[in-house]
């Protein structure tokens, strides 16, 4: 089975070449991709010197379009499996085989690393773990399905999902919404235990003052797919 | 509505038209964006035209004033033709984005073929 691991990178100069060399040690099975974002750092001169694998987005696309090309580079590749984690060190790869495992066994579609299972490693503010509670519920009650860390970016597809998310996928913040939109659509959804870091470098792309645009564009944004999906999910 | 103001509503029309027909003969204004604009002017030229008209549908909605009708029915067309702007906004991000991968994804095997093509010089 061929496995891809896609690599969001937007100015992640000084934490991106340890992900990649942690990943190459931890998991040299799968290849991987890294999407630069049009980062304004020196991240694409870190990407040439070490010569690897990349994408250069022209144009800062956000997380959901840098994502989406990862995912559509998976499809045009043949890749069987898909993972995306994130560039700035925050996911650690020795998890990668929990995440791969129930995809290359069938037993998933799509497998979730959530930090709030085993409740270890960087477990996030108070704040945000409120927030995250909430959307997880909101997910809950709008397609039944109970995903701990909604906002989780270590996350993996099938075959299935990687066609799917590369001819849609949704942006701005777009982890809890492919959630929803997936498992509209019949995905089966996992989450496995993993431990999260705190950012290495960088700052988050959740901003404190964005926060409250956050919860209310990702909460309409769920609805909404509630709503526009409903008839699909009937027939 | 009295007559001056008919007066100059009819040359602001006039003016209005003059300068939408010129910008499409310009190629600043596509088409298929404008029509909504020509049809808002159309609709403007019959109520000056037929200012009772007007004041009759003004009445049959609650406006007692023609006036009101009209800054009405202004604002709604106003609103209508933001919505389209807006429409065609997300719709032209998304062909946007679809660009930006589509020229990321090609730059890639560029840059892995001219990597192929040096090898192959190299090693001739």
């Amino acid at each position: 089975m061929k496995i891809l691991v896609i690599i969001p990178a937007y100015n992640e100069e000084k934490s991106i070449v340890n992900v990649i060399e942690k990943l190459k040690k931890d998991y040299p099975l799968a290849d991987y991709i890294v999407i630069n974002d049009c980062s304004t750092d020196d991240t694409l001169t870190v990407m040439k010197e070490h010569q690897y694998n990349y994408l250069d987005l022209p144009i800062n696309l956000g997380i959901g379009g840098g994502v989406q090309s990862g995912y559509r580079y998976a499809y045009e590749n043949h890749y069987d499996i898909a993972i995306q984690i994130d560039g700035d060190g925050q996911h650690d790869t020795g998890y990668l085989s929990r995440v791969i495992e129930p995809l290359q066994n069938n037993e998933a579609d799509i497998v979730i690393g959530s930090r709030f299972i085993d409740k270890q490693g960087f477990q996030s503010s108070v704040m945000r773990r409120i927030g995250i509670r909430f959307l997880s519920d909101l997910i809950y009650l709008c397609c039944g399905t109970r995903v701990h860390d909604a906002t989780s970016g270590f996350r993996g597809v099938n075959r299935t999902y990687i066609e799917a998310y590369a001819r849609q996928y949704p942006q701005d913040y777009p982890e809890p919404e492919a959630i929803v939109e997936s498992s509209l659509q019949g995905a089966r959804i996992m989450e496995v235990p993993v431990v999260m870091k705190e950012r290495e470098n960088g700052s988050s792309s959740i901003h404190a003052w964005r926060s409250v645009y956050y919860m209310i564009k990702v909460s309409l944004a769920i609805i909404l797919c509630r709503l526009s999906n409903k008839r699909r999910r009937k027939q | 509505m009295t007559s001056t103001l008919r007066t100059v509503l009819s040359i602001v029309i006039i003016l209005y038209f003059f300068i939408v027909v010129k910008l499409l003969k310009r190629k600043s204004l596509a088409l298929k964006y404008t029509l909504l604009w020509l049809l808002m002017g159309i609709v403007m030229t019959v109520f000056v035209i037929f200012p009772d008209l007007l004041a009759l549908i003004g009445h049959a909605v609650g406006i007692l004033d023609g006036m009101n009708a009209l800054f009405t029915a202004s604002i709604g067309f106003s609103f209508c033709i933001l919505m389209a702007l807006t429409s065609i906004v997300s719709k032209q991000s998304d062909q946007i984005k679809k660009l930006i991968q589509n020229n990321a994804l090609l730059e890639k095997r560029i840059r892995e073929l001219e990597n192929l093509e040096d090898t192959q010089i190299h090693k001739e």
